[in-house]
């Protein structure tokens, strides 16, 4: 690449929020203090699933200082219909913010606010509960046995009802975070997609982290949701009914496997498979004829755990209301897509919601649209008459913060001698939990066809319901799953033929507009933006010296052996149809309105420096506006699925490009001449009549009215983007605009991981000495946080594999790591000893910036490298499940290599 | 005092664990204060023997009997001790611990505890099989010699009818024992799937944890009962008027004096020989 | 009664300044008293209200609990000195080197600003029935959840299992039990002193009690004799993660060598069982044999005699073995 000679694309700096920070002084969610504040505590399910038959609470009201208890009889009434736009879907058979029908250990019954919270929890200990329990399952391959009990009274699956064809126009006024991912209101959704986007109701956020291809592969589906108002939506919700264009409705029923399918496992050691959900079923050109064509088929189960997200800031939040508005301090991932979740599940209007999020500490997919217990304190202070604080501790925080769906998989894979795969025939079961359907498994599918590009492939699947907290994305979502699964096949399949790990991954490669998935529209498939995962394994292969590590591979030194690996991964990396906005003030500063949440990416404030560097404004002089939906922001997208780089650089390019038209204009009436003539650049707009300063433009602005200072907006901005607009009008000039770039093909971002390994063979003992990421993320906007996020994603990746679990006891189905160290994420000291990292820098063609998402894609990387290295050292029949822990190594190297793990328990 | 220890499963459901172990004081108390109270009244009431005169008279016509009678055949009388012995055993790994006396005693439990049930059941059959079997059961025919007895307690006589081969008292105290021993028994071979042994695989699941609370106090409560009932029994097994019975215990016999002085011939017919075995 | 975690209930809190205020206090209280010291184990007891007592007695005032003193050439160790100060103590490293490996091996670096030595060796298992405060034996109930057909038992016993199969998680218990330490336990009514060893109970002996600790007492101090000084030391710990994590089998060793002949040597593993234990047997065997490859592989054969593996721990039984095979070879690495 070129030297880069942007002043700030590509350069590092210092984001404003990161003093407060190092020092203690931001403030998170459970930081605010207001007087008056009430406690609150909540009480939790002992049991797996149960059906509350009395509450007996007048104990505990009767102790002084307990002010207001609720429970699910306090609810707002839930809502019909389909994803709103919220980011939620109500559904009569998802999660309440409180129940009297738990469906895992640990979901909220109760809460009672007090003014203090040993008041509150004394209180709890005085209230009477009497539970029926209910049959219950943990394993989602238990819960698909014959005459096994579901997790819900309705069934173990969700079965999305038939489509209907959606009215015309129906994109546009449709879901808008959902749309991101699955567009489920695109005017031709695939087979598959469409089902995806109705089977998660949750979220259409979670959808929108989702690795299914878009309904048109023009992105028509995502650019008509983006101007969808949120509003309108909520309110049409309202209205009753729901609105056009909203996915049928799924709901719970039962489908269990046949006897024969679980013999026929037994006897193979595999995984059984049976009838794949409804819907969760594609093919892409000829499997059988693809496997005919193999010279090596390799049939591999893989089983995934299920982790919790744990971000280091538990899901506290705190309300009051005034003058008729609720007032949220919480802990969200997006700042202006956490209004329409809100508002719905507290049941007002999203215009009578002030949410506050300036500092999030972290959501790793668990706070998208933020978090529903967020109702809690919100419903609990209006029947108090007070603020409510609620503090979520890590054991809570393990019940309701969201976890990964656990994958268990099986896979045929057939290879041609020279190392190309044939064919894939997939199944992937999804450990679902009690609630809205999850899409990992359907991700594995398009992650696997994407990554590894066969000519042939089957996908079958079905996420199964269990009694486990609720899941939902997580970080590469299925994608990690799916390269976990695939990455030791590459391995052990580059073994077996002879041909170099690094090699057989780049003839495997997709490269350019990749295709991958189902067929979408006349038999062909979706496709990329553009890929080029070979270039990165090139560069990989060089800065990680793997000709001189695959060298020692696999020789012990000593009681020590080393292996190397390699591992390719892939997820989306961005949506469009958002709205930018800023204004540059008559004092020469210039005010951007960031609605992207702060959770620790820095592209709250990166893309920022997109408009800044293109108006030519001095960085000293910006200031970003962010984490209160008070103060007129404009819409945005999620702040997830590894989106907000690429769809709010194209915003943020959209109303630089605004704001330059209304310099030049601005410039050319005071200086005279020809507007294009004028350029902008060094805070001056500069042309043959002279030049202005920014500051100057900004007060001419002001006196010319109309467009340039904001009284006058484009129509196609959103309605919040409307509202916000109107509320900084006159302040200066206005750069406002919808990102109506054009895109052809899906936008997804990849990652190449190296990893090194050294174990010791008499402990089963090992250590990460060396790693490598190589991100294909197109223009690199900010190279500090890109590394960050690269290494922290991996690390992610590489914590499922070595360490991070969930651990359930069966004949309870109650959890026995609920903290920080049973579930053992990585600690700093299992990071790997040395980790370099390299950005291609190539820029994405469709997008005007050329810079994508960098969130997702490390994970799989990581997850996958570190198997590889793992099986490169001590033999590729040791493992088939993560995490792999020294004990999985020594029992194996015990019994001459082969595994004696447990194939399929879940949650060991 | 607590009667019952109840703790919480999983689910945060109340279960029952135990009995509560200050009732093995109590019982502890009991017997040694019932021990007390018998012993003394003994020594201070006056508790006539049958006349002297009356049994010289009988051993004089009974001259045809054999000079020792078998009261308790060899394999009755080891059936006897092992079960003593596994019993003493059984309460002292029990309780010694719950006293403070700590050693590992769960195996010497259970392991004495098979010896108890493997007696028992050796017990039950031969006493089915080869023994009266229902010289040891209680009726309404022993309605007049429980008069007699609480008469012999209250008012001091001697006279009424007399006992068959085994003593009212006797049978009294088996039947509780059978009661008894087979509920501790039975739900001790349950309890066993809950510790490691190598007879069957350990499963603490297999009974739900209500029926297991149940067991356990059931188990429990035995036990206690069980010291109570040991002490009167060793109690009454040292008492000098009872000792003739505790010797034939050891040796087998009693003499024909003692048989014609405690016992009814019609009730306990040594000559046919069917009973005395 | 709803269960309710991470809210410590209300109770009287004692602050004493000397060992004799603290056991009079614990005298006064008996039986509903909490002795807390670094308070790593002790508040997720009383967070999670599994444990209840009204009074707790904090140690951290009482000077003379704390800090490291030479005495007959070895040193004797307040119950209440932090493992950081064990670990950075030049005495201990230069003459004990096991004893700082292990310590600093505890957890995490701000555990061990705060957790104390004597809390270390005194501390509850880790067993996650136990901690999740249900009626088990080790709680007083009647059951034992780790131990049935689908029990998660992958950290639990191989050894001594007895009803019970929780084990202990001390890292510093091996290295004491090598260095042939003594605790010294006091009470009102005066002192006694045990060896390392005998510290510790398992659940034969007391399904209840971790240690020999009876109400009323207090370990005061541990004293290391010089017989051990700058003998050959191994430690080695295994565990999933780099640090903050709690040993999957740990293992230490001092020997001492004439030649190349073990003339004397102590051994003891932890995590094996739910005391750490010393093996004799393993010291008997190896003790005037050559220090190769074959009389460690020999010892570490031994070592596992009798270890029953229960469904997801039998890993630990070649780990052991191998553990001890390192402990009695050294550091010195086979080259096979």
């Amino acid at each position: 690449m070129a030297e880069n000679t942007n002043k700030l694309i590509g350069q590092n700096y210092t984001t404003p929020d990161i003093v407060a920070k190092v020092t203690g002084k931001a403030k998170y969610a459970e930081d605010y203090r207001v007087d008056g504040m009430l406690w609150t505590k909540l009480m939790l399910s002992p049991m797996p699933h149960a059906r509350v038959k009395n509450i007996d609470v007048s104990a505990a009201l009767a102790m002084p200082g307990v002010k207001a208890i609720i429970t699910a009889d306090d609810l707002p009434e839930a809502q019909g219909g389909g994803t709103l736009g919220e980011g939620v879907q109500a559904s009569n058979q998802g999660e309440k913010i409180l129940t009297k029908e738990p469906a895992y250990e640990g979901e909220p019954i109760l809460a009672v606010a007090a003014v203090d919270e040993l008041t509150a929890a004394e209180a709890i200990e005085k209230i009477v509960v009497e539970y029926e329990p209910l049959p219950f399952v943990v394993d989602p391959i238990e819960g698909l046995r014959p005459g096994s009990p579901n997790a819900r009274l309705q069934g173990n699956t969700w079965f999305a009802r038939q489509a209907a064809p959606p009215p015309a126009g129906a994109a546009a006024g449709g879901a808008a975070a959902g749309a991101a991912g699955t567009a489920p209101g695109a005017a031709a959704p695939p087979p598959g997609a469409a089902v995806a986007g109705a089977a998660t109701p949750q979220q259409g956020a979670a959808a929108g982290a989702s690795n299914a291809p878009q309904g048109g592969t023009r992105g028509a589906g995502p650019a008509a949701a983006g101007s969808a108002p949120a509003a309108g939506a909520a309110a049409g919700a309202r209205a009753g009914g729901p609105p056009a264009g909203a996915p049928p409705r799924p709901e719970i029923q039962e489908l269990k496997w046949e006897q024969a399918d679980f013999d026929e496992a037994a006897k193979t050691g595999h995984m059984p498979t049976g009838k794949p959900a409804p819907g969760s079923e594609w093919t892409f050109g000829n499997p059988e004829e693809g496997f005919k064509q193999a010279d090596l088929i390799l049939e591999e189960t893989f089983v995934s755990q299920s982790t919790g997200h744990q971000p280091l800031e538990t899901r506290s939040a705190m309300a009051y209301w005034q003058n008729g508005k609720l007032f949220l301090y919480g802990s969200t991932q997006s700042t202006v897509q956490t209004i329409g979740s809100v508002a719905r599940w507290v049941g007002i209007k999203p215009t009578e919601l002030v949410l506050v999020s300036e500092y999030t500490g972290g959501g790793f997919g668990s706070k998208i649209p933020g978090a529903i217990s967020m109702a809690i304190p919100a419903l609990l202070s209006k029947k108090a008459q007070a603020p409510v604080m609620m503090r979520i501790s890590r054991e809570e925080e393990h019940y309701i913060g969201r976890a990964r769906s656990g994958i268990h998989s099986r896979v045929k894979v057939g290879f041609r001698k020279d190392g190309k795969i044939t064919a894939i025939d997939l199944y992937a079961v999804g450990d679902n939990g009690p609630y809205e359907a999850q899409g990992d498994y359907r991700s594995v599918g398009n992650t696997v066809s994407l990554c590894y590009q066969p000519a042939h492939m089957r996908f079958r699947g079905i996420t199964v319901l269990t009694n486990t907290p609720p899941r939902t994305s997580q970080r590469a979502p299925g994608g990690m799953q799916g390269n976990g699964l695939m990455e030791p096949v590459m391995a052990k399949a580059a073994r077996k033929l002879g041909i170099d790990e690094v090699e057989i991954h780049k003839i495997n490669a997709p490269h350019g507009k990749a295709p991958f998935g189902p067929a979408v529209a006349r038999g062909r498939q979706a496709y990329v933006t553009s890929c080029f995962i070979p270039e990165a394994l090139d560069k990989g292969r060089e800065l990680f010296n793997w000709d001189e590590k695959k060298a020692r591979s696999g020789k012990r030194v000593g009681t020590k052996v080393r292996g190397c690996g390699v591992a390719v991964s892939a997820y989306s990396g961005g949506s469009t149809g958002f709205d930018g906005l800023f204004v540059i003030k008559p004092d020469g500063r210039v005010q951007f309105q960031s609605g992207i949440g702060n959770h620790g990416t820095h592209s709250v404030i990166d893309v920022h420096r997109v408009a800044a560097e293109m108006i030519g404004a001095d960085w000293s002089l910006c200031d970003v506006v962010w984490g209160d939906t008070s103060k007129n922001l404009p819409w945005t997208s999620i702040s997830a699925g590894s989106q907000t780089t690429h769809a709010m650089t194209r915003a943020a390019h959209a109303a630089a490009t605004d704001a330059i038209a209304k310099l030049q204009e601005i410039a050319a009436k005071m200086k005279g001449g020809n507007p294009a003539a004028y350029k902008v650049g060094g805070g001056k707009v500069s042309g043959p009549g002279g030049s202005i300063t920014l500051a100057q433009a900004a007060q001419k602005a002001i006196e010319l009215g109309g467009k340039y200072d904001g009284h006058e907006l484009p129509t196609d901005i959103n309605g919040l983007t409307k509202a916000s607009a109107a509320k900084l009008a006159g302040m200066g000039l206005m750069g406002v605009a919808k990102d109506n770039y054009p895109r052809d093909g899906q936008t997804q971002s990849y990652a190449v991981g190296f990893a090194e390994v050294e174990v010791d063979v008499e402990t089963g003992k090992y250590s990460i000495v060396d790693f490598t990421l190589i991100a294909d993320v197109g223009i690199v906007v900010n190279p500090r946080s890109l590394q960050g996020q690269a290494f922290g994603g991996a690390m992610l990746g590489i914590g499922h594999a070595i360490s991070q679990k969930w651990v359930y006891d069966q004949h309870y189905g109650v959890p026995l790591a609920k903290r920080f160290h049973y579930n053992r994420p990585p600690t700093i000291l299992d990071k790997p000893v040395e980790m370099k990292f390299a950005a291609l820098n190539i820029p994405d063609p469709e997008t005007p910036v050329g810079a994508r998402g960098i969130g997702e894609p490390p994970v799989g990387a990581g997850y996958g490298a570190v198997m590889n290295a793992l099986a490169a050292a001590v033999g590729d029949e040791v493992f088939r499940r993560t995490p792999v822990t020294p004990d999985v190594i020594l029992m194996a190297l015990e019994h001459g290599g082969q595994r004696q793990h447990e194939a399929l328990t879940a949650h060991i | 005092m607590d009667f019952l220890t109840w703790g919480r499963n999983p689910w945060g459901q109340r279960i029952l664990t135990h009995i509560s172990w200050d009732l093995f004081w109590a019982a502890l108390f009991a017997g040694l204060m019932f021990l007390v109270a018998h012993a003394s009244y003994m020594i201070l009431s006056s508790n006539r023997k049958r006349a002297k005169a009356e049994t010289d008279a009988l051993e004089a016509a009974n001259k045809d009997l054999p000079p020792l009678i078998t009261r308790h055949t060899f394999m009755a009388r080891m059936f006897h001790w092992v079960m003593a012995f596994s019993m003493f055993a059984l309460l002292l790994t029990a309780f010694l611990p719950i006293v403070g006396i700590r050693f590992a005693w769960v195996q010497w439990h259970w392991m004495a505890g098979l010896l108890l049930t493997a007696s028992i059941i050796y017990h039950i059959i031969h006493a089915a099989f080869f023994m009266d079997f229902w010289s040891i059961w209680i009726g309404p025919k022993d309605i007049p010699e429980f008069r007699h007895e609480m008469a012999a307690e209250l008012a001091g006589s001697g006279d009424g009818p007399k006992t068959g081969k085994y003593p009212l008292g006797n049978r009294l105290y088996h039947l509780a024992l059978v009661v008894v021993g087979l509920s501790v028994s039975i739900s001790g071979m349950l309890m066993m799937s809950r510790v490691r042994q190598p007879i069957f695989q350990r499963n603490p699941y297999i009974m739900a944890d209500t029926t297991w609370g149940f067991t356990y106090v059931l188990h429990g409560a035995c036990g206690v009962a069980l010291v109570g009932l040991v002490i009167a029994h060793v109690y009454f097994a040292l008492r000098p008027e009872k000792f003739w019975i505790t010797k034939s215990m050891i040796f087998g016999t009693i003499t024909r004096r003692q048989y014609l002085e405690h016992h009814d011939p019609r009730r306990w017919n040594v000559r046919s020989g069917a009973a005395g075995r | 009664m709803a269960v309710i975690r991470d809210m410590m209930p209300v109770f009287e809190l004692f602050q004493p300044a000397s060992i004799d205020e603290a056991l009079n206090l614990l005298d006064a209280h008996r039986g509903d008293v909490w002795v807390l010291g670094g308070g790593m184990d002790s508040f997720d007891w009383l967070k999670d209200r599994t444990k209840r007592v009204s009074t707790v007695v904090d140690l951290s005032q009482v000077g003379e609990l704390r800090g490291i003193k030479e005495a007959n050439g070895g040193l004797e160790i307040g119950a209440t000195t932090t493992l950081t100060e064990v670990v950075h103590h030049p005495v201990v490293r230069e003459k004990f080197r096991i004893l700082a490996e292990a310590a600093e091996m505890v957890a995490s670096p701000q555990i061990r600003n705060q957790a104390t030595l004597g809390g270390n060796v005194s501390q509850d298992t880790r067993c996650w029935y136990y901690r999740s405060g249900w009626s088990c034996y080790r709680a007083g109930g009647n059951i034992c959840y780790a131990d049935t057909p689908t029990a998660i038992n992958r950290e639990h016993a191989i050894l001594q299992q007895d009803r019970c199969v929780a084990v202990s998680p001390s890292d510093t218990a091996p290295a004491l039990i090598a260095l042939d330490a003594e605790f010294v336990i006091r009470s009102t009514g005066g002192e006694r002193v045990v060896k390392a060893e005998e510290y510790f109970l398992g659940p034969q002996i007391d399904i209840t009690h971790m240690t020999v600790l009876r109400p009323g007492e207090l370990l005061t101090a541990i004293r290391i004799p010089a017989t051990w000084a700058n003998a050959q030391f191994y430690w080695e710990k295994v565990r999933d993660r780099n640090v903050w994590d709690f040993p999957l089998v740990n293992v230490a060793s001092a020997m001492k060598l004439s030649g190349t002949t073990i003339s004397d040597v102590r051994i003891a593993v932890g995590a094996v069982a739910a005391r750490p234990l010393r093996l004799t047997a393993v010291e008997a065997a190896t003790k005037g044999k050559p220090r190769t490859e074959e009389t460690a592989s020999a010892a570490g054969e031994l070592a596992i005699q009798g270890a029953t593996p229960l469904r997801y721990n039998a890993y630990k039984i070649p780990l052991m073995r191998n553990l001890v095979k390192r402990a009695i070879r050294g550091n010195a690495q086979a080259t096979t």
